[in-house]
């Protein structure tokens, strides 16, 4: 069965025992832990139970980790791992043996000293970062004034002299010149700097003037500009700033460097992080746990396949343990875990992507998985697409070390690639029309209506395929009538349409009516009164609409086939107006390589979004309806490091 | 005007408004992206991925335009001479991927603008944000399925 049986375990041990029993478990990685109190089983029992104590290694455990995610951050900022594009989608992660790994754990004891001198050098850097900031503040208000010879201590209003620098917009400027000139005896003015918006200027006059001047300025709105404890002309300044900068900078170099001596940790610190984790996850897990002063109680749920394992486990490598399983009950959330073996197997990533089914459910995989495998080719249908596409599929799965979904969507696209191929042969298309065969089949280019209608009726055939598992599941389900009434009849009033439309007019009007009768009388069932029973049968047939959306829907496969197979064309007939010359020739390959390579990545991803959302919306709603939990075993899980098996050992 | 003309207006639709609607979809696409980028550069794979799906309308649109110049012989050996009524028919045949191309290009790019965020919080719920996208796709595939077989309809 693609979805796997699931019982219920119980494991009763010793105290002393736990902590191994917990690493056994973690390693095994096959169990999904419960909350034992939360169960109700449990309830006439909690008198019995030890109140939760927080473990006690919990938040030590939570500190270390939190230290090493900041080393490892701190780093990251500074000394980027860079991750190429595909390591984007599949991850990247330190290989290490098991030896190595056992190794850097030994360390780790020396994270408190790491994670001091990377907190130091945190500290040191924002230090240097303010420091900059106010310098580069500082100059930029300087800059301004670099003209003026003027040494900024000695710009102050004295007994007898004001002095100032002010700034003052610079379509108020002659305004204030004016006004200056107007009603103020005795004055000095220099326009030191101006740009655009704003004048800066030097301003000198009688302190016995003072609140003319200062009326003046209020009115045209100009600002008072002080540099306090700063001495020397701005020039001077400016250039001891950019001195202050250069030091700052070349103190920011010795701080990385630092930082630098420090990276060879950084290894050892993913592997920490790694096991400082792991061993958090363990003790998050005790706290789920039954306990008494002696002994303690899990619960959870492990797949049929490794009840064997754990058995074995249990006896062999514990002395106390005690192992119990029992089947799940009717109301039990029991987690879904998907199996399916062979070629069936990459198809299991589209059903994951949309939904886990329910529990007792069909696994709609093995029945979607012709038709993905199908459709995906049609929508490709180029031979030399397929070919590399299943080149491409299988260099990456050779070179990425790809685990769950991304191992088996590269599968996926395998299978793709082969199924492009032979939809290529048979309608004739190697690299759009770079390679002219006659094609096995027909020629879609020549022959579109016939394409169009062989995609309806693989619609058609899909769609009964749904109706046909939804019958099964009401038969199975006790319901032999709904089957009848939900699915028969609809299959043989769109039969009789069908015949109706290839003018088998006799057979088709017959099956027709019967189809539209049993509708009407069936599908208004759940209805109380027998007039809103008829009112809802009639209006059901109104799904029709429902039925030939679904099937008008598979046209896409024709339109995608033929779109990768025209855009091919289109790149051979762009390289053929360039070829010609020794430069066009060249200029053809690249064309030709670029826009084929181009093509095949474009239309792949068509084919496979297209092709998943005929399964989702056209396929599954027919009979599946999803939303089970996914399994989620108690296991080993690593962000930063792979272990990896030596060829010695 | 001669057939030629019209025909060439029907490519020019195609091409330019698809292009269009792929242009816009895919800029608004890229501004979410960059936003994403700017938190968490490691989802530059995902989010180019994203970004390129509202480009297929403009393809669909070029493949229009493509077959219709092949038809009339811009591409190709010599220009064929078409009636008023042929231009019509090319451009007729234009329309609907123009039309569609255009609008479904925008909204797919505010679908995948949603998606952007969708995958900032849940990254390993990509899949179903790109469901959503192909629902609008569709309708520039239809379009696209009317305007071919228009195409091969027109005789020449």
């Amino acid at each position: 069965m693609p979805i796997i049986e699931m019982k219920k375990v119980f494991l009763l041990g010793h105290q002393q025992e736990r902590e191994k029993i917990f690493s056994l478990l973690h390693n095994l990685g096959s169990v999904e832990l419960l909350d034992v109190k939360s169960g109700t089983t449990w309830a006439e029992f909690e008198a019995l139970l030890e109140p939760d104590q927080p473990p006690e290694d919990v938040s030590k455990i939570d500190t270390i980790r939190s230290d090493i995610r900041f080393c490892l951050d701190f780093f990251q900022r500074h000394f980027p791992l860079r991750k190429s594009i595909l390591e984007q989608f599949t991850g990247k992660k330190l290989d290490l043996t098991s030896g190595q790994y056992a190794e850097y754990v030994k360390a780790l004891d020396r994270i408190e000293e790491i994670h001091k001198s990377c907190r130091q050098s945190e500290e040191k850097l924002v230090r240097i970062r303010n420091e900059e900031t106010q310098t580069q503040n500082l100059i930029g208000d300087l800059q301004p004034w670099s003209a003026l010879d003027l040494p900024l201590e000695l710009v102050k209003d004295g007994d007898w002299v004001l002095m100032g620098l002010y700034t003052v917009a610079a379509e108020n400027y002659p305004d204030l010149q004016d006004a200056l000139a107007g009603n103020v005896s005795d004055y000095y003015l220099d326009e030191v700097f101006s740009d655009d918006d704003t004048v800066y200027f030097f301003f000198s006059g009688l302190s016995e003037e003072k609140p003319v001047v200062d009326d003046l300025f209020k009115n045209e709105m100009v600002t008072t500009i002080t540099f306090t404890n700063l001495s020397g002309t701005p020039a001077q300044n400016i250039k001891s700033l950019q001195e202050k900068l250069d030091t700052l900078k070349k103190d920011r170099n010795d701080v990385l460097s630092e930082v630098e001596s420090l990276l060879e940790h950084r290894s050892m610190l993913m592997a920490c992080y790694d096991y400082i984790d792991n061993e958090y996850a363990k003790n998050q897990a005790v706290a789920n746990l039954g306990r008494t002063n002696n002994s303690f109680l899990l619960e959870g749920w492990a797949p049929v396949p490794v009840l064997g394992d754990l058995e074995t486990m249990v006896t062999g490598k514990t002395e106390t343990a005690v192992l119990a399983t029992r089947d799940p009950e009717p109301d039990e959330d029991v987690p879904v875990l998907l199996h399916n073996s062979g070629p069936v197997e990459p198809y299991e990533v589209v059903t994951r992507l949309y939904s886990s089914p329910k529990k007792n459910e069909l696994d709609p995989t093995p029945f979607m998985a012709p038709f993905f495998f199908l459709f995906f080719g049609i929508c490709l249908s180029d031979a030399g697409y397929g070919i590399v596409l299943g080149l491409l599929a299988y260099f990456l799965s050779r070179k990425l070390k790809l685990e769950g979904m991304g191992k088996q969507l590269i599968n996926l696209l395998i299978y793709g690639g082969f199924s492009a191929l032979a939809f290529g042969i048979l309608l004739g298309s190697y690299f759009g029309d770079l390679i002219k065969l006659p094609p096995l089949l027909f020629d879609p280019l020549e022959e579109p209506m016939l394409m169009l209608i062989g995609s309806f009726v693989l619609g058609l055939i899909h769609v009964y395929f749904g109706m046909a598992l939804q019958a099964y599941r009401n038969i199975k389900a006790g319901q032999p009538l709904s089957a009848l009434y939900d699915q028969g009849f609809w299959f043989i009033f769109l039969n009789g349409l069908i015949l109706l439309l290839l003018e088998f007019s006799l057979i088709g009007q017959l099956l027709a009516v019967i189809g539209a009768a049993g509708l009407i009388i069936t599908q208004g069932r759940h209805q109380r009164s027998i007039v809103l029973k008829f009112f809802s049968g009639l209006l059901s047939l109104y799904n029709i609409t429902q039925y030939l959306s679904d099937i008008l829907s598979y046209s896409r496969l024709f339109a995608l086939g033929l779109a990768s197979v025209v855009i091919g064309m289109v790149v051979n007939s762009v390289g053929d107006l360039v070829a010609g010359s020794i430069i066009g020739y060249v200029a053809l390959v690249i064309i030709l390589v670029g826009g084929h390579f181009f093509n095949v990545i474009i239309s792949t991803l068509s084919a496979y979004v297209h092709t998943s959302r005929l399964q989702y919306l056209e396929f599954f709603n027919k009979f599946f309806e999803g939303g089970g939990r996914s399994f989620q075993p108690f296991r080993v899980k690593n962000n930063y490091i792979d272990i990896v098996e030596t060829d010695e050992g | 005007m001669e057939g030629i003309e019209i025909a060439l207006l029907g490519v020019a639709l195609a091409v330019g408004l698809a292009g269009s609607g792929s242009a816009i979809g895919i800029g608004i696409v890229g501004q979410s992206a960059a936003g994403l980028i700017s938190e968490d550069p490691d989802k530059f794979g995902q989010t180019l991925l994203l970004q390129a799906l509202p480009g297929t309308q403009g393809i669909y649109g070029l493949l229009a335009g493509f077959l219709i110049m092949q038809s009339v012989g811009i591409i190709g050996e010599e220009i064929v001479p078409l009636t008023p009524s042929q231009g019509y028919s090319f451009l007729m045949a234009a329309l609907p991927i123009a039309i569609a191309g255009l609008s479904s290009g925008i909204y797919q790019g505010r679908v995948l603008s949603s998606t952007i965020n969708l995958i900032a919080k849940r990254p390993e719920e990509m899949g179903k944000g790109i469901v959503y996208a192909v629902m609008v796709e569709t309708y520039a595939v239809f379009a696209l399925l009317a305007t071919i077989l228009m195409l091969f309809g027109i005789d020449v």
